[in-house]
């Protein structure tokens, strides 16, 4: 019995290795592909075909929300539920209450994006696959991985992995799934 | 580019995780630890007996409490502002000093925390300030530049560390790999959240990483004005003025930039990271402070130029602030945050760590006697004779005020000792791109 695959990865010594390699698994028909690096490639992640604008909206929206909820709270409460007359002052204040509900917008714009990312990248997840790949600990400083997922309709364990042999790699290994 | 990547990733990533890390380290770490010390002694005494303790009364109900808070924040304000424009601009000078930008800010804004809260005089109730459903039924008052406070403190420090620690993450999962002792591997591991480096994360966390920073812009805007408000809304003459505002927000920058200067350059000497932080890196850094001095220069004469066109009541208040008994303070701020800045027009001083060491702190002190001679000098004209006082602070709280700088030191040094305080993926990124072009 064959031992179930998250996929097959090969190890690359250079970022433009990496691009190639992208771009000939495209040309060959592959979908299912994800590639690791040690720092940002924007070209790859256009070429992947990954788009992040969700990440702004998610900011405009809990800004929107935030500052929504912080003016509410204070006209309700300092206006509606406990009128408080400060030195004649009207009670619905609007210029003081404008500094906090700034604030708070950035407050919700700020915890949202980056809680937002954890949550698309669906991180914290201290266990994957890829990590138990022998020598993948260098993606995170000078090696470039490119690996084919199972689950990839052309995927078939000999000719990808065949495939992948053919674009000059350092390696190539199969990457074993976790149950 | 493989070898090359390999040698700035060890450089950095050694520093860290290699197991002594020599006795300058342990004799600063020893001095700023005794300082904590001092600041957990001051707190409990303040807790316990009151403020009491501290040298303000009426009418100087401000003292060292605000001095230092408006101070750290004015840091932590600059520190941000600057490590925001430069992820923004993709400046080449945000590799080598925007993470620990970033450190110092946040350990900035700790520090000015600890102040307001204990000035509330039952620092067990601070969040009285926080909209809950109380059983005594009554609201904040929101028309408070309290409450404003108590908003641009949490988020400021809220974004702050969020800002910093998801520029981390990466770098964790280095030293996540690079790690040999397994529990060392396991902590750095937990933190790195299971980064795996993956092009589509990498996507995510620059566009979130980017749009955060985006967003520190305003806040610290807001944040500095909202300091500058506490004084700006009361009735006190030399106070009531709108230039505050500009005026703390200029400052600040002016200090924030001269501490980040002050940090590199040590950084650069004590870990011998002089090919990462360049010369040209450092002659920046000593421009940009010799800029905003002069900018606060131009906010002195605006002052001098405002109280001028102001009432009668405002112009001696003012003018007190410069010739009465406070007038030490003013003079001195002008001398330390103006004129010793004037040393970097010379290129020699720019180059030089003592130079960047004085002059950084030198701008800081400034500062401080700026907020000192603000908040203390504004309030000395009265006319009231039972209140004609001086104030000077106590032991409790000069304590307090050296035992933030050892907490602000202590933070700075274990930053320095297990995280690294230079971007290694942005160090790999900038590498790969010079080579390539």
């Amino acid at each position: 019995m064959t031992q179930r695959l998250h996929g097959i990865m090969a190890e690359f010594g250079t970022p433009e290795a990496l691009v190639d390699a992208v771009k000939a698994a495209k040309r060959a028909g592959f979908t299912r592909l994800d590639a690791y690096s040690p720092f940002p490639l924007s070209d790859l992640a256009e070429e992947l075909g990954i788009r992040t604008t969700i990440v702004p909206w998610i900011a405009f929206v809990a800004a929107l929300i935030g500052s929504g909820i912080q003016y509410g709270t204070q006209y309700w409460m300092n206006a509606v539920d406990y009128p408080l007359n400060v030195g004649g002052r009207p009670l619905d204040s609007w210029p003081a209450f404008i500094p906090s509900t700034l604030i708070v917008a950035i407050l919700w714009a700020g915890a949202a994006t980056l809680i937002g990312l954890l949550l698309v990248l669906r991180l914290p997840r201290l266990h994957h696959p890829v990590f138990a790949v022998h020598g993948f600990e260098r993606a995170s400083q000078d090696r470039f991985f490119f690996c084919i997922l199972s689950d990839d309709p052309l995927f078939e364990s000999g000719a990808t992995r065949s495939f992948l042999e053919a674009l000059s790699p350092q390696i190539v290994r199969e990457v074993p799934a976790c149950d | 580019m493989s070898s090359e990547a390999q040698a700035v990733t060890s450089t950095v990533a050694e520093v860290p995780l290699t197991r002594r890390f020599g006795w300058i380290w342990w004799i600063a770490f020893l001095v700023s630890g005794a300082l904590v010390l001092l600041l957990g002694y001051t707190l409990v005494s303040v807790t316990i007996l009151g403020v009491g303790v501290w040298g303000v009364n009426i009418p100087f109900v401000w003292g060292f409490d605000l001095i230092n808070y408006a101070w750290w924040i004015g840091i932590a304000n600059g520190a941000s502002l600057f490590a925001a424009i430069l992820v923004l601009r993709r400046h080449d000078l945000r590799t080598a000093v925007n993470r620990f930008a970033e450190g110092v800010a946040l350990f900035a804004v700790i520090c000015a925390g600890i102040f307001p809260i204990f000035h509330l005089g039952r620092p067990w109730l601070f969040y009285w300030t926080f909209p809950y459903p109380a059983t005594f039924e009554v609201w904040p008052q929101f028309r408070s530049t309290l409450t404003w406070d108590f908003w641009a403190i949490s988020t400021h420090a809220i974004v702050t560390s969020l800002l910093w620690y998801v520029g981390l993450i990466p770098d964790l999962a280095t030293l996540r790999d690079r790690a040999r002792r397994r529990a060392v591997k396991r902590i750095y591991g937990v933190f790195a959240l299971g980064w795996r480096g993956s092009v589509r994360d990498w996507a995510y966390h620059q566009r979130a990483y980017r749009l955060v920073a985006i967003l520190v812009l305003p806040l610290i805007l807001i944040m500095q004005s909202t300091v500058a408000f506490e004084f700006a809304v009361t009735l006190v003459p030399d106070w009531h003025e709108t230039r505050q505002p500009l005026h703390f927000v200029a400052t600040g920058l002016a200090q924030g930039l001269s501490i980040v200067l002050l940090v590199a350059v040590l950084l650069r000497w004590g870990l011998r990271l002089g090919r990462y932080i360049d010369e040209g890196d450092i002659d920046l850094l000593g421009k940009l402070v010799l800029a905003s001095a002069l900018v606060s220069g131009y906010l002195y004469l605006d002052e001098i130029v405002s109280a001028l066109l102001a009432d009668r009541i405002a112009q001696e208040a003012t003018f007190t602030r410069m010739t009465g008994d406070y007038a030490g303070l003013y003079w001195t701020a002008i001398v330390y945050s103006i004129l010793i800045p004037q040393l970097l027009w010379l290129k020699a001083a720019r180059r030089s760590t003592i130079a960047g060491v004085f002059v950084g702190i030198s701008v800081g002190v400034g500062i401080w006697f700026d907020r000192f001679s603000i908040i203390v000098g504004g309030l000395q004209t009265d006319h009231l004779p039972s209140i004609w006082r001086t104030y000077s602070p106590t032991l409790a709280e000069t304590g307090l005020f050296l035992g933030t700088v050892g907490l602000f030191a202590a933070l700075l040094l274990l930053f320095a000792r297990f995280l690294p305080v230079i971007s290694m993926f942005e160090t790999r990124h900038d590498e790969h791109r010079e080579k390539s072009s």
